[in-house]
């Protein structure tokens, strides 16, 4: 049997304890079997409960200035069609309590209640009436219907003061107007019964309105029909089942998701920090089972839980809401919702699979930082303030399933499966393979870490030194080194990434002067870029030309890179323009940055040059590729620094396009700064391609005979864009540079530049090739 | 059986910067010997034996197992090894017939095979009074058998105890040394740290004694005893430690006072 290849009896002894385990754990169980299953009846009774307790509740009504709106104001010859706001009930009534006793005491006994045209729902309303003149006599009406809403004394107080229009047949037009009558209803928008008051109130008011417009028109002869000439009526062609399928694929999927991960990180954190804590993983690190194996097990173990608390927890949500809501009758367009259509729900279950193992894959590497289960806790939050942001997205009104959203992690497979339930399969299985690819490359990274996490000793085995500032402060003084630490190289990256989101948020429009744009560019290139980097650089690095990796390099990289800088422009406009046409900019975007574009266009070309090119080559590169690039790259992963300085870099460009193409962009310069070790070929890469980018135009319009044909001047959109031959040929000469680059590169490691492997020797790993002792010390 | 030569572990530490927790350690124990690691609390005891487990990789240095290397054929190494921790770790919720079966399986032995000797071993550590109470459930010395029976499931011809003794009671302890010397008397390799001076006294065919990560010296109790004339284990222990000490603190001294910076 060969050492290093994971075994799947050991894989499947691994889950099935772990499974045991964890089923036997009464806390595990509790959380994911039973509490769903009690949860959910339990909420949905409580529901029950309230809704029968809002359509009960009965709600106080206050009306002053009872005189203008009952039968008493009546103007006599009045129509018949308008009746009053208020009627008086009749004492024998045994339906309505005529001995409720007033608040105050003061004034009516008479109980009111609105007639039965304006509100004949059965729900309660407990009115009660002044009179306003005898309330004006103690002060001011509208002070004292504030104070007696404010006081909860009714929930919604209605004031009229004058007599109402409603009343004065009799009066003429302008005599109305100038007359302005009003009605104020005062109410707590604080508070919800308030509100419900004010709302039942006003529809009230408006019935009553709207019969006494009736009957007045009805009295000048108008036909009531041009009140209402056409009736809208609402046709909705989707089936039953769409509409509740509809209703589900937005709700469901969502349930389930965050379910899925919370039933991962509970298993996680006791599977790994749990384990931590008591000891015993480090009885099973010392077994024959390697960690590729307990990691697969364990995963296996997580995820079951993660799909079976999702799977109980939908399962139970459906059966309780198909009762309450038909109880109830709340359900989209009023319509009661039955259970959704089983079959397309199938679909969930298989994107579940995918789903709930990336979230046991993440939880189970974030759970490996921890040093015991309650700390492990602290990391859920953060865990689910990454991955929610994914999982609320689609259900944003609007967003559909195409191009741009596909290749979003969650996302995509969660508008997959939306549009799956919908029964859109040609849409989904268009899309299916971005989904699969961006899916399968999260879920390989996601186990990946988790791998890594087994694998590192500071992971497993850090121990339990408490973190001070004081110490940690004199540790980076005393501990620093030629070059900046990982550690040292993410606070860096984070620095300036926080730095220019603030200083973003500072600008609050755009400068229309040639000289503002220029400050616009320089302060967060020097001052948010450049100056964290030399500051850390100088504070916490013994060596300037180390740490910022300033080394020379030989001519033949120089060559190439010249070539490079050149030639890349042409794929990286392509790829601008591929990405401008996958997540195109709203007009209102580009209509903002129009003017920054006429200004670099009539400014003179050096200084251009210089704003656009020299400084964020300069600053960003030095940054980014220097500092930073030279940390991490110590962390004996090269491929993980050039993703991370990539990845930040991208951020460091704001507009989600731009991002989208410099993180293509740094990830080549990154591999660059690798291979030659040195951050001077970046800058002239970053450079030449900034340099074109901003005068392209002017390129175009110079009008050279034989420029022409290489660059064209789109018709519509005035953009300068490349002949798709010389992109090809770009194409072809970069990947030449490149491979040459490779192996020119490969030559200098071992030869005159043993900067590369410098760097991965400084640092904290065993050395295990005897031969590269040397460097060690 | 076991060969240590120069082994040196550091880790950076926030209060000490880079900190040598091991360092170029070096000795050898063979079969049917008991080899006693004695050294004060964070002389580098558990770490010399974690790397020897394969779980932490050495900086530097060379450590192998019956010919394999701890860094890079751990999987062979840890086949032919038992490792018994100081803080008795054992899952809280399965029973110790099932913790024992369950790392007998992770060896890849058979179920026969496993059954067998599950019985022996059992009635060997006089366990088979609590095979079914859960871990979570046990007293100490209870925890401290089914250890030893872990490590001892696949018959493995190295077996490493790191403070096995910590936290046991004079009664479970003696009757751990006794297993112990049972597995010399089956011809075992055992590796064994402490910081009981009697137990390495009574127990150990050769001692080192381990100091802010060195070896201080090493050899039998008699050589020890001859080399440092003195009769007394624990004067002689303290002497070396101080001894040892006062020689840091001249160099240190000196490197002052010469103004060479460290």
């Amino acid at each position: 049997m060969r050492a290093g290849r994971p075994r799947l009896g050991a894989i499947t002894l691994i889950y099935a304890r772990e499974m045991r385990d964890q089923l036997r754990d009464r806390r595990t169980l509790f959380t994911i079997a039973v509490l769903p299953m009690l949860l959910y009846p339990l909420v949905g009774m409580l529901l029950l409960q309230i809704a029968q307790f809002t359509r009960q509740h009965t709600i106080s009504v206050c009306v002053i200035g009872v005189e203008h709106v009952t039968e008493d104001a009546q103007v006599p010859g009045a129509d018949g069609l308008v009746s009053p706001l208020l009627v008086v009930t009749d004492e024998e009534d045994p339906d309505l309590d005529g001995s409720r006793v007033h608040p105050l005491g003061v004034s009516e006994t008479t109980p009111y209640r609105f007639p039965e045209t304006l509100w004949d729902s059965e729900s309660t309303i407990d009115v009660f009436a002044y009179r306003a003149s005898e309330l004006a006599r103690s002060g001011d009406l509208a002070e004292r219907a504030q104070q007696w809403v404010r006081d909860q004394v009714f929930d919604c107080v209605v004031c009229v003061n004058q007599p109402l229009g409603v009343n004065a047949g009799d009066l003429s037009v302008e005599e109305l107007e100038a007359q302005a009558a009003s009605v104020g209803v005062y109410y707590n928008v604080a508070s919800d019964q308030s509100m419900v008051a004010k709302d039942r109130t006003v529809s009230i008011l408006n019935r009553w309105r709207g019969t006494w417009v009736r009957s007045r028109l009805a009295d000048a002869g108008v036909e009531l029909s041009v009140l209402d000439p056409f009736k809208i009526e609402d046709c909705d062609i989707a089936p039953e089942r769409t509409r509740e399928a509809a209703f589900w694929s937005k709700l469901l999927p969502f349930i389930m998701l965050v379910w899925a991960m919370t039933g991962a990180f509970y298993p996680a954190i006791d599977l790994v920090a749990g384990e931590k804590e008591r000891g015993t993983l480090e009885t099973l690190l010392c077994s024959p089972a390697l960690r590729e194996e307990i990691v697969w097990g364990k995963l296996g173990a997580v995820m079951t839980f993660s799909m079976m608390t999702a799977i109980l927890n939908a399962a139970s949500m459906l059966v309780t809401s198909s009762f309450v809501f038909n109880q109830i009758g709340v359900g989209p367009g009023g319509t009661s919702m039955g259970a959704p259509p089983l079959i397309p729900m199938l679909w969930l279950l298989v994107a579940l699979v995918p789903l709930s193992a990336l979230f046991s894959a993440l939880a189970l590497a974030v759970a490996a930082m921890a040093r015991s289960s309650k700390e492990g806790q602290y990391y859920l939050m953060p865990l689910m303030m990454v991955t929610l942001p994914l999982v609320l997205l689609p259900m944003l009104p609007g967003t559909t399933l195409n191009l741009g959203t596909s290749l979003i992690p969650v996302t995509g497979m969660f508008l997959l499966v939306r549009s799956l339930v919908e029964g859109q399969h040609f849409e989904a299985i268009a899309f299916l393979p971005m989904v699969a690819v961006v899916t399968s490359i999260c879920l390989y990274m996601a186990t990946r870490w988790a791998k890594r996490q087994f694998e590192s000793e500071s992971v497993l085995f850090g121990d339990g030194d408490q973190w001070e500032l004081g110490a940690w402060m004199r540790h980076l003084w005393r501990d620093r080194q030629r070059a900046a630490t990982p550690t040292i190289a993410f606070g860096c990256g984070a620095v300036i990434l926080v730095a220019l989101f603030f200083g973003k948020l500072a600008v609050t429009e755009m400068p229309d002067t040639f000289g503002g744009i220029a400050k616009l560019v320089f302060l967060p290139q020097f001052g948010l870029i450049l100056a964290p980097t030399l500051l850390m650089a100088t504070m916490m690095t013994t060596s300037l030309k180390t740490s910022l990796r300033l080394n020379a390099v030989n001519w033949r990289v120089w060559s190439l890179v010249c070539v490079l800088a050149f030639m890349l422009h042409p794929i990286y406009m392509q790829l601008a323009g591929f990405i401008g046409e996958m997540y195109p900019l709203s007009p209102q975007a580009l209509e903002a940055m129009r003017p920054f574009g006429e200004h670099i266009a009539s400014a003179p070309w050096l200084s251009v040059i210089l704003l656009m090119a020299v400084v964020p080559a300069i600053c960003e590169e030095l940054a980014f590729r220097g500092f930073i690039f030279g940390g991490l790259v110590r962390n004996n992963s090269p491929v993980r620094a050039i993703l991370v300085t990539a990845f930040m870099f991208g951020i460091s460009h704001g507009v989600l396009q731009q991002s989208i193409s410099a993180t293509f962009m740094g990830v080549l310069l990154g591999w660059v700064a690798l291979r030659t070790g040195s951050v001077l070929p970046g800058i002239l890469i970053h450079f030449g391609n900034n340099a074109l980018s901003v005068s392209l135009n002017r390129i175009a319009d110079l009008k050279i005979p034989g420029l022409q044909n290489l660059i064209t001047v789109d018709a519509v959109s005035q953009a300068p864009q490349y002949h798709p031959i010389w992109t090809g040929c770009a194409l072809f000469v970069s990947v030449a540079c490149l491979i040459a680059l490779y192996r020119i590169t490969a030559d200098l490691d071992a030869m005159e530049n043993n900067d590369v492997l410098a760097d991965r020797l400084i640092s904290d790993q065993p050395v295990r090739d005897p031969s590269l002792k040397q460097y060690a010390s | 059986m076991i060969q240590v030569q120069h082994l040196s572990k550091t880790y950076e530490d926030l209060r000490r910067g880079r900190f040598r927790a091991v360092d170029r350690v070096s000795f050898t124990v063979q079969p049917g010997e008991i080899f006693g690691l004695l050294g004060p609390n964070g002389a580098g005891k558990t770490t010399v034996l974690r790397i020897l487990s394969t779980v932490l990789r050495p900086t530097s240095g060379i450590a192998t197992i019956d010919g394999y290397d701890v860094a890079h054929e751990p999987a062979e190494v840890r086949r032919r090894i038992g490792f018994v921790s100081n803080n008795t770790a054992i899952y809280d919720r399965m029973t110790a017939w099932e913790m024992v079966e369950y790392f007998g399986r992770l060896h890849g032995m058979s179920k026969t095979i496993l059954e067998s000797r599950l019985e022996k071993l059992f009635e060997q550590l006089r366990m088979n009074e609590f095979r079914d109470v859960p871990g979570g459930k046990m007293s100490t010395g209870m925890r401290q058998k089914v250890s030893i029976a872990r490590a001892l499931v696949h018959d493995p011809p190295v077996l490493i105890f790191d403070e096995a003794t910590l936290g046991l009671d004079v009664l479970v302890a003696r009757n751990l040394l006794g297993v112990i010397r049972e597995l010399r008397e089956a011809g075992k390799c055992l590796i064994f740290s402490t910081h009981i001076m009697s137990e390495v006294e009574r127990l150990c065919d050769r001692i080192a004694i381990m100091h802010q990560g060195r070896i201080l010296d090493s050899g039998t109790l008699d050589e020890l005893t001859q080399r440092h004339q003195e009769t007394d284990f624990e004067e002689l222990f303290f002497s070396l430690l101080s001894s040892h000490e006062n020689a840091v603190q001249t160099t240190e001294d000196y490197a002052l006072e010469m103004g060479v910076v460290q």
